[in-house]
């Protein structure tokens, strides 16, 4: 329920860079730099409020035990992680902006999505900000679509880049050999193993991703995205989609009349064995829970043919920020090689860089190639052949209405 | 004919409660399990592998949980003792005295927990920002007493309304400062409910996020802040660890409390209704 | 002399003060349901948001679960929870460190009480694990599936766990102290000790009964993490409905949100509000004969 902070947002990103640019990248401009510059030493002895949401064990101890000790030694800035779904950072802001607050605790906020096109529209956000970090411009690519567009929204430098997700389907190859490559082969394996998979109710995040990535492979991913902000339009395009879904549920969990509420309890059944599978948007997942132990060590991820979700997700600045220099000092050590590859390794949280792979020189990119896949998990080209975009955020609540009002209950 | 009248009147009541003591304490026992388990699949009845990832978390340090406990359990100690001071007096009011707006004072006093939470949070965090309350503890501890006032008022009314005033007339008569009355006489005879309210207010206090999200926020984080996003993401070894160790600080507020009270008062002779 | 006139005013007027804040705050967010959300850029009154949700197909549903539940669960709470107060005094149980366990549940987080629910009664719960020990079941799909269904057995147990000692302790706490001569001279006349506890005690207790029952009834017609965690996918409990709504990223939907919480609070304050009259009623009455 929490939209997209409260599912396993751990995103992987595909090293090589979607739409890789060959334009060499401009000299920063030296007024540019001279802000960084007396952002750093503003600054220094500070404290910055990260804000995120708090539900992985393994993120936050890599902010606490990795990224936050870095920020101390290189920058003096002491980075205190705040737990908090995205929707309460989202009341609180707009909270502040209606009592008039000038300033407020918040400095760091990790958001995408429709959450971000919320925060944008009511204004609750500091920007542009990424053309002030040299590290931005060093490291990221500047034309790639998901640097420019959040679900379809124009970013305009008002967040930058953290992590990135990629929808994956898990099972575990002990107890079901199978890896059904398309919502068809879907549904043999549910018939095969019937009542002993489902999926979370929409609107949980990954259960609405899931809901999505059967549109696109019953629909198509470019007759949907053609559609563009038509919601009657979509309506009908979608209806395809949902006669499946109509026709897989007898062959779910509680045949499909009910529901679980969130991911939590879909990982749960799979973990205890009364589910054979299991759904993410962490490409990356399946390695964490082996390696806690909650998930067996046959687990493994698969993804469809026609191709597989994918987003990024982001940094912000809020607009009442108190401690605005220091967030872009955070924000900017968070873009460099060093921390994104400390981040991906799977040993802290497994989440890929968001960084362009053509602008890491030799030593940077070894970095990367040092650390070793994730067991279960799919390698980083794979998935990036069978990447699809997310649509834009104003169609998703259509969609999950759709399915609230067809899908769960008697028939 | 004597072994019936035991079976009923010893054994089945001893039976019953057994039971619901047992159906109290069954899913904790599973809660503790889970606190060290790593893979606990159907149909083990004992986890197939054990964790000690809590342990790092709790008390490795890095994670601040241990801090945010301490001055969680304060805020809460704070709201109790503040909420039993302000119902006090005005349960007394209402149990005893007339005066206008009495039922109306009484009927409101439920609101808090009749009325969902997000139909107030926003509005209280705008007043509390516009009253230079937001991100202090002060907006947090108020906020908290509002949540717990309709238990506190409620237990204290009934608890002033069952001891009446007889005993503290007596005290009167035989010559006692209206002081005196008060901390010798009345204290002990509410202690029971002061018990329980506080008790309440606590607990109420210490479970609260939604609130503290809005009104404390960045600066006043509390252990309920850090254990939910756990228990919501489905890490139940995590989750089941901070459940623990928020039922067991509870706990042991509680018996300091009550061992600290009946020590001072000596509530055991307190009697209602005579 | 004016001093106790004033007295009681005086003895009120912290508490008058809080619910002064909490007032104002409802009526400052309930404000939105009328469409002024300023933050958002809307400004117009509007009565639209509440025909939007007056209208919604699933409303009724939902009002009917949530009463569904509520109603059960408190009057069973209550029930329960009176008798197992019964049986603790009159054994002298509560005299025992064992009955401090009674009230560990209240410490519980409602989500948690959700969670541990879930962990025994699920198909691949405790329950089902030791009937499979037992070679009563062979997979968890054969343990019936007791939580997710129209019955919401699965919210009312919740709910139970965590309210049944909940009203152990408003009730022990005053039925433990009454007056044992009371007690003694019925028995002395000839009462059975039966006859006593249902002519005497518990009549004594039933304000507190009564005002236990409000509390956790109220509370559940209002709370969504348990019957978030434990309800179907369809129809949803009000509250669930209205957490839902409040969580739809755009703010603009923050108003129909509202609605819907207003429409809430309306219902909850009526019943509740009925609820109190008719106990009112038959306290003074009882209070009338009290005092000849």
């Amino acid at each position: 329920m929490n939209k997209i902070l409260s599912t396993v947002m751990l995103l992987l990103l595909i090293l090589s860079g979607i739409g890789c640019s060959q334009a060499p990248t401009p000299a920063p401009s030296s007024a540019q730099n001279q802000s960084f510059e007396s952002a750093l030493a503003k600054a220094k002895g500070t404290t910055v409020n990260f804000y995120g949401w708090g539900g992985d064990e393994r993120i936050n101890q890599w902010i606490d035990t990795q990224l936050a000790p870095k920020i101390k030694e290189n920058y003096d800035i002491t980075l205190k992680r705040v737990p908090m779904d995205i929707d309460q950072i989202l009341n609180k802001l707009l909270g502040e902006k209606q009592a008039g607050k000038s300033k407020g605790p918040m400095d760091m906020v990790w958001i995408n999505g429709e959450n971000f096109s919320t925060a944008m529209k009511s204004q609750l956000l500091y920007g542009p900000f990424t053309q002030e970090l040299p590290n931005f411009k060093k490291y990221i690519d500047q034309n790639s679509k998901e640097v420019q567009y959040d679900f379809g929204y124009e970013i305009k430098g008002y967040e930058a880049p953290y992590g990135k997700a990629q929808f994956v389907l898990i099972n575990d190859s002990a107890v079901t050999p199978e890896t059904p490559k398309n919502a068809q082969e879907l549904l043999a394996f549910a018939k095969k193993y019937k009542g002993k998979v489902t999926y979370p109710a929409p609107p949980d995040f990954t259960g609405s991703a899931f809901v999505r990535n059967i549109i696109y492979d019953i629909v198509g991913y470019d007759k949907i995205a053609s559609i563009g902000n038509d919601k009657e339009k979509l309506k009908i395009a979608l209806q395809p989609a949902m006669d499946y879904l109509k026709e897989l549920s007898p062959y779910l969990w509680q045949e499909g009349i009910t529901y679980p509420a969130s991911i939590a309890q879909v990982d749960n059944m799979f973990a205890d064995g009364e589910l054979v599978m299991t759904v993410s948007y962490n490409s990356n997942s399946v390695a964490g829970m082996i390696g806690t132990g909650r998930f067996n060590n046959t687990s493994r991820s698969f993804i469809f043919d026609k191709g597989m979700i994918g987003n990024c997700n982001y940094l912000g600045i809020p607009a009442k920020a108190s401690n605005r220099e220091g967030a872009l000092v955070v924000i900017n050590a968070i873009l460099s090689p060093d921390i994104q590859a400390s981040k991906y390794d799977a040993k802290n949280w497994g989440d890929l860089p968001v960084l362009d792979n053509n602008k890491l020189n030799s030593q940077e990119k070894q970095l990367f190639s040092n650390i070793p896949l994730g067991k279960g998990v799919i390698p980083q080209d794979q998935l990036l052949q069978k990447r699809l975009p997310e649509l834009s955020a104003d169609l998703i609540p259509v969609i999950e209405e759709v399915w609230q009002s067809q899908i769960p209950g008697k028939k | 004919m004597k072994t019936i009248n035991n079976l009923v009147s010893k054994v089945l009541p001893k039976t019953i409660l057994y039971t619901a003591l047992l159906s109290v304490l069954l899913p904790l026992g599973v809660l503790l399990i889970w606190s060290f388990a790593g893979s606990w699949p159907w149909p083990n009845l004992l986890p197939k592998t054990f964790s000690f990832r809590v342990m790092g978390e709790l008390f490795g340090g890095y994670s601040g949980a241990l801090q945010v406990l301490f001055s969680s359990i304060l805020i809460s100690l704070a709201v109790a003792l503040v909420s039993i001071l302000i119902s006090i007096p005005a349960a007394r009011a209402i149990a005893l005295y007339d005066f206008w707006g009495k039922d109306f004072l009484e009927f409101i006093t439920l609101l808090p927990v009749i009325v969902p939470v997000t139909a107030f949070a926003m509005g209280t965090q705008i007043l509390f920002i516009r009253l230079n309350l937001s991100d202090t503890v002060l907006g947090v501890i108020l906020v908290h007493i509002i949540l717990c006032l309709p238990y506190t008022m409620k237990i204290l009314t009934e608890v002033t309304k069952a001891t009446g005033t007889k005993m503290e007339c007596q005290a009167l008569v035989l010559g006692a400062t209206p002081f005196q009355t008060f901390r010798y006489v009345t204290l002990p005879l509410l202690m029971p409910g002061i018990i329980a309210a506080a008790s309440m207010a606590y607990i109420i206090s210490f479970s609260q996020y939604f609130l503290t999200f809005l009104v404390g926020g960045g600066n006043i984080i509390t252990f309920s802040m850090f254990m939910f996003p756990y228990i919501q993401s489905g890490d139940r070894t995590i989750s089941s660890g901070y459940s623990i160790l928020f039922i067991a600080t509870s706990l042991l507020v509680f018996i300091l409390f009550e061992t600290l009270m009946k020590k001072y008062y000596h509530v055991e002779e307190v009697y209602f209704f005579n | 002399m004016d001093h106790s006139k004033l007295k009681p005013y005086v003895m009120i007027l912290p508490v008058v003060l809080l619910m002064g804040v909490f007032i104002y705050s409802l009526l400052n967010t309930l404000i939105q349901s009328f469409g002024i959300l300023p933050a958002a850029g809307l400004n117009k009154w509007t009565l639209s948001y509440y025909q939007a949700v007056l209208s919604r197909g699933d409303l009724f549903p939902s009002l009917q679960l949530s009463l569904y539940y509520s109603l059960v669960s408190s009057i069973l709470a209550v029930i329960l929870g009176v008798l197992m107060s019964a049986l603790a005094v009159s054994s002298g149980f509560t005299r025992k460190k064992l009955f401090q366990i009674f009230k560990v549940p209240i410490i519980v987080p409602h989500l948690v009480a959700a969670l541990l629910i879930l962990n025994l009664f699920s198909q691949s719960g405790i329950i089902s694990r030791v009937l499979y020990q037992l070679n009563w079941v062979q997979s968890p799909q054969q343990f019936p599936s007791v939580l997710f269904d129209s019955h919401a057995l699965g919210i009312i147990l919740a709910y139970l766990w965590k309210e049944v000692p909940f009203v152990i302790l408003m009730v022990v706490t005053i039925m433990e102290k009454i007056d044992g001569s009371i007690g003694e001279a019925a028995v002395n006349l000839g009462a059975s000790k039966f006859k006593t506890f249902y002519s005497i005690t518990l009549p004594l207790c039933l304000p507190t009964i009564y005002t236990s029952f409000l509390l956790v009834f109220a509370y559940s017609f209002g709370a969504f993490e348990i019957p978030f965690l434990l309800g179907m996918t369809s129809p949803k409990a009000l509250p669930v409905l209205a957490y839902v709504e409040f969580t739809y990223p755009d703010l603009s939907h923050r108003p129909y949100a509202m609605a819907l919480n207003g429409i809430m609070v309306v219902l909850s304050v009526m019943l509740t509000y009925i609820y109190y009259r008719i106990f009112k009623k038959g306290q003074k009455a009882k209070a009338g004969e009290d005092y000849q």
